[in-house]
C-alpha cells in the first residue's frame, strides 16, 4: 500500500528544500523578522497562547479600549505565574485604572498590526495596491473574502454579491499588471490572473450535514452566477474545503455544476484536497474519475493541502464517539499529502496541481517529483498562505516557480475567526513552521516522513 | 453490533456513540429501517402484568407530522389491572431484590444489547410515534442505552460502598435494600431514554416496576418493556400500563407503590407530590416521588458574546424538536448593546428553518406532539398585546400538527409567553442593561431546570455561575442534549425534586439504606 518516495528524489528534495530554506534580504523580509519574534514568545508557553487567542478573539466584540483591558486582565488572571514577567507587567497595567485605557489601546494596535499581517485589506479595492505588489514580485494571488458567519439568506446574497464585484474588481486591476508568462500559463492553457477562492458556507445559510441537498439547492444559484461572472471577466474562481460537516455538500455539487453544459467552455475553476482526511485518496479517484468523464476547456486545478481543521475534526469525532475523519498522526498526513501530490503530478494535464503547504519538506517533494517526471517548471503551482508564507513565497519565485499566494481581503471583525486560525497554526506542537521558528535542524526537517 | 454485556462489570461507561449521519450510508440505513417499520404499523400495545397479556385496543398512537397513520394500537389499563399489576409486582420483587446485584445489573446491561441490535428500527419508531427528527430520534436510543449500562455499573458501585467508620470491637455495615415497587410515569418527548432511565434505576436497585408510557408513545414504552425482559427481567418484575391521567393517578394512589417517578408537566408533578403525601390507611411506608418538571429556561448573552455562534445555538436549543424539551431555550435576555443585531440576524435565520415531517432529513422543526399542544402554544401567542413584534417561520400544508417556529420581542414582562413553560417552538429575546439584570431576572423566577450564558469573559462566567440557581447550566453553546454520566440533569426550585437523572447519586432514591452495628465483643474479647 505504503509508496516510498523514489530514492533518487531525497537527493532533489534535500537541495531543493534547502535553497527555498535561504532567506530572502528584501525589505519586506526583514520586516517580517520582529514580528515572527513576536509570535514564537507567544507560543512558548499553553497559557499564554491561550489568553493571547482569546484576546484577539474578542477584540472586535470590544465596546472600547478599557474593555478589551479588562478581558486581558480575565485571561492574565488564567495564565497565572506560568507568563513570567511581561504577563505580569500587562496584568498590572490592564487592572489599574489609571492604565487600564492605555493598555487597551496598545492591545488593541498590537493585534491590528498582527491583523495586517495576514489580511491583504478591508476591501479589494483597498487591496489593490498591494495585490499589484505582490505580483510585481513574481507571485500570483488568489482573493479570498473575510466574512462573518451565514446565518440568514440575506447574509448569504450579500457574500455573494461581494464575491461577485470581487471577481470583476480584481479582473479589471490585474489587466494593468506587469505580463509575467510563469504566472499566466502552463502546459495545458492560459491561466487567469485573477483568481478568488470561496467559501460555500458563507454563500448559504443551509448548511445541514445530514441534509447536503438544502444547501446545495441553496447555493447553487449563487455559485452559478459567480462562474458566469468569473467566465465573462476570465477569472479563475476556486471553491475552499471546509470541515466534513460541509464536504458533500461542496464536492456534489461543485462537480455536478462544472459539468453543465453551459460552463464546459469556462471559467478555470478548481477545489480542494485535504490530505489529512483518511478518506482522501478515494475523494482524489472521484476526482480523476469526474475528469476523465468530463469535457472542460480548461481542466480543473486541484489544490491539494493537509486540512484546517484538525482539532475541530478530532474533537468533534472523539466528543461524538466517532472515528475521526482525520489521521490521528501528523506524519500520516504528511505521508498521504505526498502520494496524492505524487498521483496529482501523473494526472497533470488532465487536472492541475496546486500544491499548497508552507513545508519544505512538502512543497520540495513535490517540485523534485514534478522534475523527475518531466514536468515543465511552470506546470506545477505551489500555493501559500498571506503571513504564514510570504519568505517561501518570495523563495519560490526567486529560484523560478510559480507561486500563488492566498490573500484575504476583509475588516478585522470578519477577519477574526481566520486570524485566530491561523495563529493556532503557526503555534501549534504539530506545525513544521513552528518546529522551525523553534530551530529544528534543517536535515531532519527535510527528511521523508 | 456488539452488545457490552457486563463480563467485566467494571468496565468503564462510555457513551453509546450516536450515528454520524453527515455519512449518507447510515441515512440510507434508517430509512430502510423506516420502510420497514411501516409495513408492521400499527403495532399493538397490550396491558401486560406477568405472563398476562390484554390486547383490546382502546386507543391509538398516531404519527404527528401526519395523523392519519395510526402508530399503535394500545389497550388502556383499568384500575383493575392497576391494582393487579402492582400486587404482582409487590409478590415478584421479593425475588428479583434478594438476587445479587451484579445478576441484576447483567439484566440491565443485556436489555441494552437489546437496544443496540434495534438501533435503527426504535430509532425509526421515534421518528413515527413522536415526530423526532432522526438525530433526535437516534440520540434517544443512545440515551436509553447509556442509562441501562450506567445505572447497572451505578448499582454495582452502590452495593460495594461501605463507607462507615469502624472501631475495633464494633462492626459498623451500611446495606441499600429495594424499597419495593416503583410506578413510572414516562413522558413523550424521550419516548424511550427518559422511560428507560427511570425503569431501569428501579430495577437494578431491586425494585418491581409498573410502567405507564405516555399515552402519545406507548409503543415506544413497549419496546424498552420487551428489551427489559429478553434481558432478563422476570415477567412479574415488570408490567406495562399503557393509557392516560387516569392510569397514572390510579398508580400514585396504590397504597403498595413505594416509590413514584415522574417525569411531566408541573401541574401533574404537584399533583402527585400532594397526593403520595397522605398515606392511605393501612399504608404502612411514605412514599417517595422523584419528579422531574419542565422549566422557563434563560440564555443569557452579554455584549461581547460572538453572534456567529449564539444564533446557531439559539436556533438549536429553541426549535430543535419543536422546542419540545424540558432543557429547551425559551427565553433570551439579551446586553441592550448587541440585542438591535442579535434580534435582526435572529429574525433572519428563523426563516432558514424548515418546518416539516419528522422523516424527512432536511426538516429542522418537526410539528408538535398532538392538537392540545398547538392549541396551548398558539393561544399564548394570541393573548399577546399588541406592543409585541412576533416573526414565524412557514409551516408547510399537510395535516401534520405544524407550530411555525416563532421569536417574540417586546412581550409584556406577564405575558404567558414570558412566564409559562409553553413546550413549544417559541423563544423571547429580551434587551437587558447587563448580565447582573439578566441575573436578578433568572432570580426571580419559580422555574430553574436549565440555564445558558454566552459570554467570552472568564469572570462574567464564573460570576454568573455562582449565582444562577438553575440545575444544569451550560457556557457558550446549546442548552439541550445532556448526556448520563457527562452531564447528569436534572432541575431546581420549582423544575423538580429529587436527584439528577444519569448522575451517581440518583439511584439513591429507589433504595431504603439499612445501617447494621454490631457488637463484636464477648467478655473483653473480640470475636471477630
Ligand atoms: C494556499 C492555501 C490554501 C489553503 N486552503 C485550504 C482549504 O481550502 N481548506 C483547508 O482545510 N485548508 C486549507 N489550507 C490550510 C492547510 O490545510 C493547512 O492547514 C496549512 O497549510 C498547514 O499545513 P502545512 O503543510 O503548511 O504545514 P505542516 O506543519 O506540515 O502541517 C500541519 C498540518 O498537519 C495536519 N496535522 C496536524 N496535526 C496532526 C495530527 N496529529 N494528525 C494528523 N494530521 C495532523 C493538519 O492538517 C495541520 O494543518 C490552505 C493552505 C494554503 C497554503
Amino acid at each position: 500500500m505504503e509508496v516510498q518516495a523514489e530514492p533518487e528524489l531525497d537527493a532533489d528534495i534535500a537541495e531543493i528544500g534547502r535553497s527555498l530554506a535561504r532567506r530572502g534580504h528584501s525589505a519586506a523580509a526583514l520586516k517580517r523578522v520582529p514580528q515572527e519574534r513576536g509570535l514564537n514568545l507567544v507560543g512558548r508557553d499553553p497559557k499564554v497562547r491561550a489568553a493571547l487567542l482569546q484576546l484577539v478573539d474578542v477584540a472586535p466584540a470590544c465596546e472600547n479600549a478599557a474593555d478589551l483591558a479588562g478581558h486581558l486582565n480575565s485571561y492574565l488572571g488564567q495564565v497565572g505565574d506560568s507568563g513570567g514577567r511581561p504577563v505580569a507587567i500587562a496584568a498590572g497595567a490592564a487592572r489599574v485604572p489609571g492604565t487600564r485605557a492605555l493598555t487597551g489601546q496598545a492591545a488593541r494596535v498590537a493585534i491590528n498590526r498582527m491583523a495586517h499581517r495576514f489580511i491583504v485589506g478591508a476591501t479589494p479595492e483597498q487591496a489593490a495596491g498591494e495585490l499589484r505588489l505582490m505580483w510585481s514580485h513574481g507571485n500570483a494571488i488568489s482573493v479570498d473574502l473575510l466574512g462573518e458567519a451565514t446565518l440568514t439568506e440575506a447574509e448569504g446574497a450579500a457574500y455573494a454579491d461581494r464575491c461577485d464585484r470581487a471577481l470583476s474588481t480584481l479582473a479589471l486591476d490585474a489587466r494593468g499588471w506587469r505580463a509575467n508568462p510563469l504566472l499566466e500559463s502552463d502546459a495545458a492553457g492560459p491561466l487567469p490572473r485573477a483568481n478568488l477562492s470561496v467559501k460555500v458556507t458563507a454563500l448559504t445559510p443551509l448548511v445541514r450535514p445530514q441534509a447536503p441537498g438544502r444547501g446545495q439547492r441553496d447555493a447553487a444559484e449563487h455559485l452559478r452566477r459567480l462562474l458566469r461572472t468569473a467566465a465573462e471577466a476570465g477569472a479563475h474562481l476556486h471553491v475552499d474545503m471546509e470541515s466534513m460537516d460541509s464536504r458533500e455538500m461542496v464536492f456534489e455539487m461543485l462537480l455536478s455544476i462544472l459539468a453543465e453544459d453551459e460552463f464546459r467552455s469556462g471559467p478555470s475553476a478548481g477545489l480542494v484536497l485535504q490530505a489529512y482526511l483518511r478518506d482522501s485518496e478515494e475523494m482524489l479517484d472521484e476526482i480523476i474519475g469526474w475528469a476523465s468523464r468530463t469535457e472542460r476547456a480548461s481542466p480543473l486545478t486541484v489544490r491539494l493541502v493537509k486540512g484546517a481543521y484538525w482539532d475541530q475534526e478530532h474533537i468533534e469525532a472523539i466528543q461524538h464517539g466517532w472515528v475521526p475523519p482525520v489521521w490521528s498522526e501528523k506524519a500520516d498526513s504528511d505521508r498521504c499529502f505526498e502520494r496524492i501530490t505524487r498521483r496529482l503530478i501523473d494526472a497533470f494535464p488532465l487536472v492541475r496541481p496546486a500544491i499548497a503547504s508552507h513545508n519544505l519538506r512538502s512543497l520540495a517533494h513535490a517540485i523534485a517529483y514534478s522534475r523527475h517526471r518531466l514536468l515543465g517548471i511552470g506546470d506545477l503551482e505551489l500555493q501559500v498562505l498571506r503571513g504564514l508564507g510570504d519568505d517561501l513565497a518570495e523563495a519560490l519565485a526567486r529560484d523560478g516557480y510559480r507561486a500563488r499566494v492566498y490573500s484575504p481581503v476583509g475588516d478585522l471583525v470578519s477577519g477574526m475567526a481566520y486570524l485566530v486560525r491561523r495563529l493556532l497554526e503557526n503555534t501549534s506542537n504539530d506545525s513544521f513552521l513552528a518546529d522551525r521558528a523553534a530551530g529544528a535542524d534543517l536535515d531532519s526537517l527535510l527528511a521523508s516522513p | 453490533m456488539t452488545s457490552a454485556v457486563l463480563d467485566d462489570p467494571m468496565t468503564q461507561f462510555t457513551n453509546e456513540p450516536v450515528r454520524e449521519l453527515r455519512r449518507a450510508p447510515e441515512r440510507a440505513r434508517l430509512e430502510e429501517a423506516l420502510a420497514e417499520l411501516d409495513r408492521r404499523l400499527p403495532i399493538a400495545v397490550p396491558v401486560t402484568i406477568g405472563a398476562r397479556v390484554r390486547d383490546e385496543p382502546s386507543f391509538d398512537s398516531v404519527d404527528p407530522s401526519d395523523p392519519g397513520r395510526i402508530v399503535a394500537r394500545a389497550t388502556a389499563a383499568t384500575s383493575r389491572e392497576v391494582e393487579g399489576a402492582v400486587r404482582v409486582a409487590a409478590e415478584a420483587q421479593r425475588e428479583w431484590g434478594a438476587r445479587p446485584a451484579i445478576e441484576r445489573a447483567r439484566a440491565m446491561s443485556r436489555a441494552a444489547g437489546e437496544l443496540r441490535e434495534r438501533r435503527a428500527e426504535l430509532a425509526a419508531l421515534a421518528v413515527r410515534e413522536c415526530a423526532k427528527p432522526w438525530s433526535q430520534a437516534d440520540a434517544d436510543v443512545c440515551e436509553a442505552i447509556d442509562f441501562l449500562e450506567f445505572y447497572a455499573r451505578g448499582a454495582l458501585a452502590l452495593d460495594a460502598a461501605s463507607p462507615l467508620i469502624q472501631m475495633p470491637g464494633e462492626r459498623n455495615t451500611l446495606r441499600h435494600r429495594a424499597r419495593g415497587v416503583a410506578a413510572v410515569i414516562a413522558p413523550w418527548n424521550f419516548p424511550l431514554a427518559i422511560l428507560a432511565g427511570m425503569t431501569a434505576a428501579a430495577l437494578v436497585t431491586g425494585n418491581a416496576v409498573c410502567v405507564k408510557p405516555a399515552e402519545q408513545s406507548p409503543a415506544c414504552g413497549l419496546a424498552v418493556v420487551e428489551a427489559l425482559r429478553q434481558g432478563g427481567v422476570p415477567d412479574g418484575v415488570i408490567a406495562l400500563l399503557p393509557g392516560d391521567g387516569a392510569v397514572g393517578g390510579a398508580l400514585v394512589e396504590d397504597p403498595a407503590v413505594h416509590t413514584i417517578a415522574f417525569t411531566g408537566s408541573g401541574a401533574v408533578g404537584l399533583e402527585i407530590l400532594r397526593k403520595a403525601a397522605s398515606p392511605a390507611a393501612g399504608q404502612r411506608h411514605l412514599k417517595r416521588v422523584i419528579a422531574e418538571m419542565g422549566g422557563k429556561n434563560c440564555v443569557i448573552v452579554d455584549a461581547d458574546a460572538d453572534l456567529d455562534e449564539v444564533i446557531p445555538a439559539l436556533l438549536d436549543s429553541a426549535f430543535a424538536f419543536a422546542g419540545q424539551k424540558c432543557s429547551a431555550a425559551s427565553r433570551t435576555l439579551v446586553h441592550e448593546r448587541i440585542a438591535d443585531e442579535l434580534l435582526d440576524r435572529m429574525r433572519g435565520a428563523l426563516h432558514t428553518l424548515r418546518v416539516g415531517p419528522a422523516e424527512d432529513f432536511e426538516t429542522d422543526v418537526p410539528p408538535v406532539i398532538d392538537p392540545d399542544a398547538r392549541a396551548r402554544i398558539e393561544s399564548a401567542l394570541a393573548d399577546l398585546g399588541p406592543g409585541s413584534e412576533i416573526e414565524r417561520a412557514a409551516v408547510p400544508a399537510g395535516p401534520g400538527y405544524w407550530v411555525a417556529p416563532t421569536i417574540v420581542a417586546g412581550a409584556p414582562a406577564d405575558s404567558g409567553v414570558v412566564t409559562s413553560e409553553l413546550f413549544g417552538p417559541v423563544l423571547t429575546i429580551e434587551p437587558v442593561a447587563g448580565v447582573d439584570a439578566a441575573c436578578e431576572i433568572v432570580d426571580g423566577l419559580g422555574q430553574a431546570l436549565t440555564g445558558g450564558l454566552f459570554s467570552r469573559d472568564p469572570a462574567t462566567i464564573e460570576r454568573v455561575a455562582a449565582r444562577t440557581p438553575v440545575g444544569n447550566f451550560y457556557v457558550n453553546r446549546a442548552t439541550t442534549g445532556a448526556m448520563p454520566g457527562r452531564q447528569p440533569f436534572g432541575g431546581n426550585r420549582l423544575s423538580g425534586m429529587g436527584f439528577k437523572a444519569g448522575g451517581d447519586e440518583y439511584l439513591l432514591q429507589f433504595v431504603d439504606a439499612l445501617v447494621i452495628t454490631e457488637n463484636t465483643v464477648r467478655h473483653g474479647l473480640p470475636i471477630e
